[in-house]
């Protein structure tokens, strides 16, 4: 297991690199931020002293590396257009998403996986064919739709909650949480639900297709042969069959969410990442696209690991190295 | 005392979009206590949809349209689907063919047993791992509080179906119905388990239903045999005098396919053709197309031939025309 472990992070740490060098390059190529960074009036001295100071007269393998070695000891540079370090801004931005897309992921897997279970079970019941309906809806109508529709019924119409903006926070660990206010969580519940809208409909896809796969097996059967309860069978057989295809999916959902839901936080005007990465796509604020980039990458490395970890924890017959017969 | 399992006019079908599949039409046979049946057919034969159907586990679109399957005097045709889960594994156990797929590959066999012990009175985990343990040293299974804890995957295929049959054997149950569960096992293997069933019925009084395609491990293990074919007994009667003196032409053709009855260098014999689709039967007996012995006559429904302790469904039965 742990000769697994070793080999998986070397992997990850190629991954890693491999990535930062794409992005790198293709930040690079999109195009020079010293015509957004200063006046197109400055002097041609002014200009020649600014992109030295930025290090961009540089060849760009030069750059590169230079960007490497900061990046080991922990430093994404200084953006360009703020003047803050990248890993502050992105750091002050981040847990507001971590908490949108943790939460949007477990609604989508707490109330997801239940339903598509049940589809799974009773495929012929009225209920199941209006929970597969739903599921197509949450696959098809567009995400920024359903935030304007969530808005306009419970903060307009209805008044039950607030339309946008984080709202209060409390801290832990010198960050910002809301989840642990009742009010925090009133400010959550929309953008989490808008968001987790289409994993809830992946979940009860993925749920159903386990789960009516897995109640025509032997495994199955045999447990109703030994007089087991069609709950229990449920429960401790089939939930453990189907779980590995559903760990995956939260973990890429989770990463993926983390790092673009930008559409969300754009509308309920959420201070997450997703804002903070587009507006530096416009100015061309090249540290903060290249830093943030790296980091989801990263983030996508560690959430991989952790899934795969879990399929061992899920999965005697893929732990390498345990005890064998 | 009556007999432990009456079946009479049993009628399982399966109602496709292609027609209905009469998979077992009219099977009547009666089990006393203690007794080892053994149940033959080729597949298709409606063999384990019998089986399925004695134990209330008749996949849909099939179910039993008709007939009573009396267990211990109470009829278990249209009984609350509660108080069947209330039989099974505690009063009818089953053994299926391939332990790899019947055991849950992700849960320790501990985990396993205690759920099926848990699904008839509780009790607590530990108790409940207790008689586990118990039962896997019953059938062979060397250090088994030990190994408990170990995953199928970690046991070899004949210790699986030990375990699967420990499982069975759980709560002491008055049948076990086994459906060919040594198919998917080594030769080798195949009859050391036998031989134990064989042993573990016997020792503590269990019934035996032993569901097989193979007519020859049925002869060394079943006190009496039902031979099935399309949904029907054709013959059935104590194994040695139905080995011996078969009454119907198909299990006459069975016993003659079987390598151990024929003389060396000698090409074995086979039944023509292949088992009729249950949708489309032929009128009269559904043996006939195939049947070296077929006239006109059996185009009509074959009458029941019987012989002391015997019986056979045929116009033209073997020994009769001997005698």
């Amino acid at each position: 297991m742990l000769g697994y472990i070793i080999q998986r992070l070397l992997q990850a740490a190629l991954v890693m690199l491999a990535m930062s060098a794409l992005v790198f390059v293709g930040v690079y190529a999109i195009g020079n931020p010293i015509d957004v960074l200063i006046s197109p009036d400055a002097t041609q001295d002014i200009r020649e002293a600014a992109i030295r100071h930025y290090g961009l007269d540089l060849p760009l393998w030069q750059q590169y590396l230079a960007f490497l070695g900061r990046l080991l000891r922990g430093d994404l540079g200084t953006s360009f257009v703020l003047n803050i370090p990248v890993t502050d801004l992105v750091f002050s931005r981040l847990p507001a998403t971590l908490e949108l897309a943790l939460a949007s992921v477990l609604i989508g897997a707490f109330i997801g996986i239940p339903l598509g279970v049940y589809a799974g079970y009773r495929p012929e019941s009225p209920l199941s064919r209006g929970i597969m309906a739903f599921s197509v809806l949450g696959f098809s109508v567009p995400t920024f739709w359903i935030g304007l529709i969530l808005i306009l019924t419970f903060a307009v119409n209805l008044d039950w909650l607030p339309a946008g903006d984080r709202g209060p926070t409390v801290e832990v660990l010198g960050v910002g949480w809301s989840f642990l206010t009742w009010e925090g969580l009133q400010f959550l519940l929309l953008p989490a639900l808008n968001l987790s809208l289409f994993k809830l409909a992946m979940m009860i896809r993925l749920s159903r297709a386990g789960t009516r796969e897995v109640m025509l097996s032997d495994t199955v059967k045999f447990a109703r042969a030994a007089g087991l309860s069609e709950l229990t069978i449920l429960r401790r057989h089939v939930l453990r069959l189907i779980s590995i295809p559903l760990v995956t999916v939260f973990g890429l959902e989770f990463g993926s969410t983390l790092a673009f839901a930008v559409v969300t936080e754009t509308i309920f005007s959420w201070p997450g990442v997703g804002k903070l990465i587009i507006d530096s796509i416009t100015s061309l604020d090249r540290p903060v696209m290249v830093g943030y980039l790296v980091l989801v990458a990263f983030l996508f490395v560690t959430i991989n690991l952790v899934v795969d970890l879990t399929y061992a924890l899920l999965d005697p017959r893929l732990r390498r190295g345990g005890r064998a017969a | 005392m009556s007999a432990l399992l009456e079946v009479a006019q049993l009628r399982t079908h399966f109602l496709t979009r292609a027609g209905v599949v009469k998979a077992v039409e009219g099977v009547s046979f009666t089990l006393e206590r203690g007794e080892i049946l053994g149940l033959v057919g080729e597949s298709g034969s409606g063999k384990s949809v019998t089986g399925f159907s004695l134990i209330g586990l008749v996949d849909p679109p099939g179910r039993i349209v008709s007939g009573s399957i009396r267990f211990d005097g109470q009829e278990l045709v249209g009984l609350a689907p509660d108080r069947m889960r209330a039989l099974r594994g505690k009063r009818i156990a089953m053994v299926f063919q391939d332990p790899a797929a019947t055991l849950n590959p992700v849960l320790t066999i501990g985990a396993q047993m205690a759920l099926a012990v848990q699904a008839h009175g509780g009790g607590s985990e530990r108790a409940a791992r207790d008689l586990a343990a118990r039962t896997l040293t019953r059938v062979g299974i060397p250090d088994a509080a030990a190994r408990l804890d170990a995953y199928p995957h970690e046991f070899s295929g004949g210790m699986r179906q030990r375990v699967a049959i420990a499982t069975a054997l759980l709560h002491g149950p008055e049948l076990i119905i086994a459906d060919e569960p040594t198919t998917a096992l080594d030769v080798s293997i195949q009859a050391q388990i036998l031989a134990e069933m064989k042993q573990l019925a016997k020792q503590s009084g269990t019934a035996l239903i032993w569901i097989s395609h193979d007519l020859a491990t049925v002869s060394s293990l079943a006190d009496r045999v039902l031979v099935m074919y399309a949904g029907r007994i054709v013959e059935s009667g104590p194994v040695a005098s139905v080995l011996r003196a078969p009454l119907h032409p198909y299990t006459r053709g069975l016993l003659d396919s079987l390598p151990a009855m024929a003389r060396p260098g000698e090409k074995l014999n086979q039944i023509p053709g292949s088992t009729p689709s249950l949708l489309s039967l032929p009128p009269g007996c559904p043996f006939a197309p195939r049947c070296p012995r077929a006239t006109d006559i059996c185009r009509s429904d074959p009458p029941v031939v019987t012989q002391p302790g015997r019986m056979a469904l045929c116009h033209h039965p073997l020994e009769m025309a001997a005698a």
